[in-house]
């Protein structure tokens, strides 16, 4: 009897694909249901926003970077900010630092709440994805309470903030924040135990901590492969320091450790933000000094925060004219894309799903 | 009087006065008996079409309430009539016909699969005297040609020259075949005890109090149930072993490049199919049409399946979805000893009389 | 290791290779010359108390004059961070891949050749992929490109 023949095909996964959370196109080579090689094809999404961004005055800056991460679209905004104002060595209200750390771990919070929902869709369950938009909902609620807007909120400015929070916004963040650490519960009992669960994402898709230092891997994902690197412990901005909370790190590096980590981020992330609550200071929200056409003198700095994709950077240059010479921005999910074809291979498309959902890649970010 | 209220009420004095009817119009012989059967295949066929619309809207109720929001709800009260509004929007859809596709295959796939899912309904006792046809291989029957479906999926996945849908048509080839053992083990479990294929039979053979059901019939009645109920599921392509259509992957697998009526097609005979394994589970451990005496038994049998229904939603909207080795896995390496082990065990223990 | 430490051991220890810049604000910034890129990258990643294992960023930049290459880097080991940047020709820009140090550079370097037209020597997948596969409309980066509708308003100060 002659050999089989067999041969590979090559399967276009996006760029409009349910699960590539965006437009992202992965050019499979695939051998049956086996994965042979991925090549991720990007760009559908570049909107040019570095180029904008340099035909823009530095405050014009802002609104057009929330555009570049729109899911923590404060992290956005606070990034640029810092760097503008490590350039124009502006001071920040006490009170402004503290609405910022709120305003970006309540950012965070709610971006972790998308990701518990989209991968356990990704992984075939439907019905935590309403759970994490419903809690998600409580959050969006205070930003739009506070600054009018529900994704991108131009809040972060230079040298403060934008507005004043409400007086209702403590006592109804308090509530949310209890209504969200009840419900974590919720959670944690449809999934982390579900046997289904453990079989698709324990073990799955594991990114070895040299592999992800190597292609610059950061944040949630890092951490979860055994790296303990949080900037907001190792090169501290804002008021970190004054917080008292515990950096999660997971050290198997798989889909399940990687959903897992994210779930204790969430919990952190309140602790910060009751904590930061507790001892919100009176004053000024937004240093005066700053005006419309802020002019930082000559020079360069490279700003990086903690973000939930990982490390969110903004190379900034100025020449001291009133537009920055380049704005670079650095965006979590372009390296793990990036590795992705790195470890992603010999593994079955349903594992890719569940190991592209973990990676929490959004395509705003990579394409820019 | 009573008595022939009571079977008006159980719908066979029904049709019996309308056959007698037909017969007093004084067609020839042959002629009856077919204008008797085509309409009554139209009326099999027609509560079929309503039941599987009524179980679109109640399955997006029951996931709207899963998910704490409220499903349909602007057509009629709670939405009643939104699945029909759907479809009525489904029939005048443009029927999308991509140029590469092979002609015949990508026709009749949609039809096969809705043919093979109405086949069924020829054996299915809806009540009391309420059968179309009493075949005495009744469920052997049924078996067959729900079979059909599998090769309707592969045409489809065939026929539609994609790459995801042939992937959704591969794996939903080989899902169903290898659910079709365990679930054909189950089934013969109860076979041992009935003694017969037909379907009637199997029913009356459970006549009488709930404990005369087969999913009482302990120890091997319940663990013939859970493994069929298993099968099933994975047998109709739902989660957590909806991996021919996962959407997350396949975008919707072997049914991707379908649009408009042919979609409709596989969607009904999707619902029509659940509805299909959730009869069998009532006839085979739920005493089928047996019940309470006041209530007409077909109440008693749409009751029932529509409570196994609930249990597959339940399934479907609560669990994640396995992977497809993880799927075969557990069909070859823990549901088919399992089933076997049962059905052997059964037979020993049928012969000793050793069971309750 | 303070920001003025690393700075002075950075200079101690790699001399006239690494010269320090003025125009950082934050952190240490360096200047390096192109033909020194790949020793000095390996250097800085081997070194035992630098340990710079880690690339947060690389971006190109074009200051009208001259082409810029700024490499961000960070240990996580040592929990530092430095920055040093190539400054490049407008004319015939070139410069040596850093994959081999940190694989990660790769679609940073592949964006500076699509974006800013600099070649990258060594990297091996020179191939567009922010922009349309057919794009023939130069470096859209640079600061002398204008995109063929774009009208130019005259600058407010």
């Amino acid at each position: 009897m002659p050999e089989l023949r067999t041969e590979e095909f090559i399967v276009n996964m996006g760029p409009h694909h349910p699960s590539t959370h965006g437009v992202c196109r992965l050019v499979l080579t695939m051998d049956g249901e086996k994965i042979i090689k991925i090549e991720p094809v990007i760009g559908y999404l570049h909107r040019a926003i570095e180029k904008i961004c340099e035909n823009r005055t530095y405050q014009q800056c802002i609104p057009i970077l929330d555009r570049f991460e729109y899911v923590t679209a404060m992290s956005c905004n606070y990034v640029f900010s810092l760097a503008a104002e490590r350039l124009g060595q502006v001071e920040v209200p006490q009170r402004a630092e503290y609405l910022r750390v709120i305003m970006l771990e309540l950012n965070r919070i709610a971006s972790h709440l998308i990701f518990y929902g989209v991968t356990a869709m990704d992984i075939g369950a439907y019905t935590p994805f309403l759970y994490g938009l419903r809690e998600r909902e409580l959050i969006m609620d205070l930003f739009e309470m506070t600054c009018g807007q529900r994704l991108t909120y131009n809040y972060i400015r230079i040298g403060g903030v934008s507005r004043d929070i409400p007086p209702e916004f403590v006592p109804k963040c308090r509530e949310a924040l209890k209504i969200i650490s009840e419900r974590m519960s919720d959670y944690e009992g449809l999934l982390n135990e579900n046997p289904i669960w453990l079989v698709r994402t324990k073990g799955i898709a594991i990114l070895p901590a040299e592999l992800a230092v190597a292609y610059g891997v950061s944040g949630p994902v890092l951490r979860a492969s055994g790296v303990q690197y949080d900037l907001r412990r190792n090169d501290p901005y804002s008021i970190y320091e004054r917080f008292d909370f515990d950096i999660p790190v997971r050290y198997h590096g798989d889909c399940y450790d990687r959903y897992l980590l994210r779930l204790d981020e969430i919990r952190q992330s309140m602790r910060i933000v009751s904590q930061a609550l507790d001892s919100l200071p009176e004053g000024e929200i937004k240093n005066k000094k700053v005006k419309a056409n802020f002019k930082p003198p000559a020079g360069e700095v490279y700003a990086r925060i903690e973000n939930t994709r990982g490390e969110l950077g903004v190379y900034l240059i100025s020449d001291g004219s009133a537009k920055p010479l380049r704005v670079k921005t650095r965006g979590g999910s372009y390296n793990q894309l990036q590795v992705l074809p790195h470890y992603g291979t010999n593994m079955l498309i349903a594992d890719l799903v569940a190991n592209f959902a973990t990676l929490d890649i959004i395509m705003p970010e990579v394409d820019r | 009087m009573n008595d022939h209220l009571l079977a008006v009420l159980e719908l066979h004095g029904l049709f019996q006065w309308l056959y007698d009817k037909l017969l007093t119009v004084g067609l020839p012989e042959s002629w009856t008996t077919v204008v008797a059967y085509g309409s009554l295949s139209v009326i099999v066929f027609g509560v079929l079409a309503l039941v599987a619309l009524y179980l679109i809207w109640w399955e997006r109720k029951i996931a709207g309430h899963i998910q704490q929001r409220f499903g349909p709800m602007r057509h009629g009260w709670h939405g009643w009539y939104q699945t029909i509004m759907d479809a009525i929007k489904l029939l005048q859809k443009e029927d999308i016909r991509i140029a590469t596709r092979d002609r015949v295959v990508f026709f009749w796939a949609p039809v096969i699969c809705f043919v093979a899912a109405f086949l069924a309904y020829v054996v299915m006792p809806f009540g009391d005297r309420l059968i179309v046809a009493d075949l005495n291989i009744g469920i052997l029957y049924i078996l067959a040609v729900t079979t059909f479906t599998v090769i309707s999926l592969i045409m489809a996945g065939w026929g539609s020259n994609n790459k995801y849908a042939l992937l959704g048509g591969m794996r939903s080839a080989a899902q169903m075949v290898s659910y079709e053992v365990p679930m054909v083990a189950s089934v013969l479990t109860v076979i041992v005890f009935v003694g017969s294929l037909s379907m009637v039979d199997i029913v009356k053979s459970q006549s009488g109090l709930i404990f005369n059901w087969y999913i009482f019939r302990v120890p091997f009645g319940p663990i013939a149930f859970l493994t069929y109920i298993v099968a099933a599921t994975a047998e109709v392509n739902r989660t957590p072993f909806d991996i021919p259509e996962a959407e997350q992957e396949l975008v919707a697998g072997y049914n991707v490049e379908y649009s408009g009526m042919k979609f409709a097609m596989f969607f009904l005979a999707e619902f029509v199919n659940m509805f299909t394994v959730a009869a069998i589970a009532v006839t085979l451990f739920f005493g089928g049409w047996n019940g309470w005496q006041l209530v007409p038994s077909w109440i008693w049998f749409l009751g029932k399946t529509m409570l196994v229904i609930l249990l597959l939603m339940l399934f479907r909207w609560t669990y994640p979805r396995l992977r497809v080795d993880q799927l075969m896995e557990f069909s070859w390496k823990f549901l088919v000893p399992v089933t076997f082990a049962n059905l052997i065990l059964a037979g020993v223990f049928k012969q000793l009389h050793w069971y309750w | 290791m303070t920001k003025q430490e690393l700075a002075a051991y950075v200079t101690e220890k790699f001399g006239d290779k690494l010269r320090p810049l003025e125009s950082g604000r934050y952190d240490p910034l360096f200047e390096v010359q192109a033909g020194d890129l790949v020793d000095v990258a390996q250097a800085l990643k081997e070194d035992e108390n630098l340990r710079f294992d880690f690339l947060c960023n690389l971006g190109g930049v074009d200051t009208k004059e001259r082409f810029e290459i700024v490499y961000n880097v960070a240990s996580i080991t040592k929990n530092l961070r430095l920055d040093f940047k190539v400054i490049l020709p407008y004319e015939q820009a070139e410069v040596d891949s850093v994959q081999k140090v940190w694989p990660g550079a790769n679609w940073y370097e592949r964006e500076l050749w699509e974006l800013y037209g600099i070649h990258v020597r060594n990297h091996g997948n020179l191939t567009r992929f922010l922009l349309p596969d057919e794009w023939d409309q130069g470096y859209p980066m640079r600061k002398n490109w204008d995109a063929p509708d774009f009208v130019r308003l005259p600058e407010i100060d």
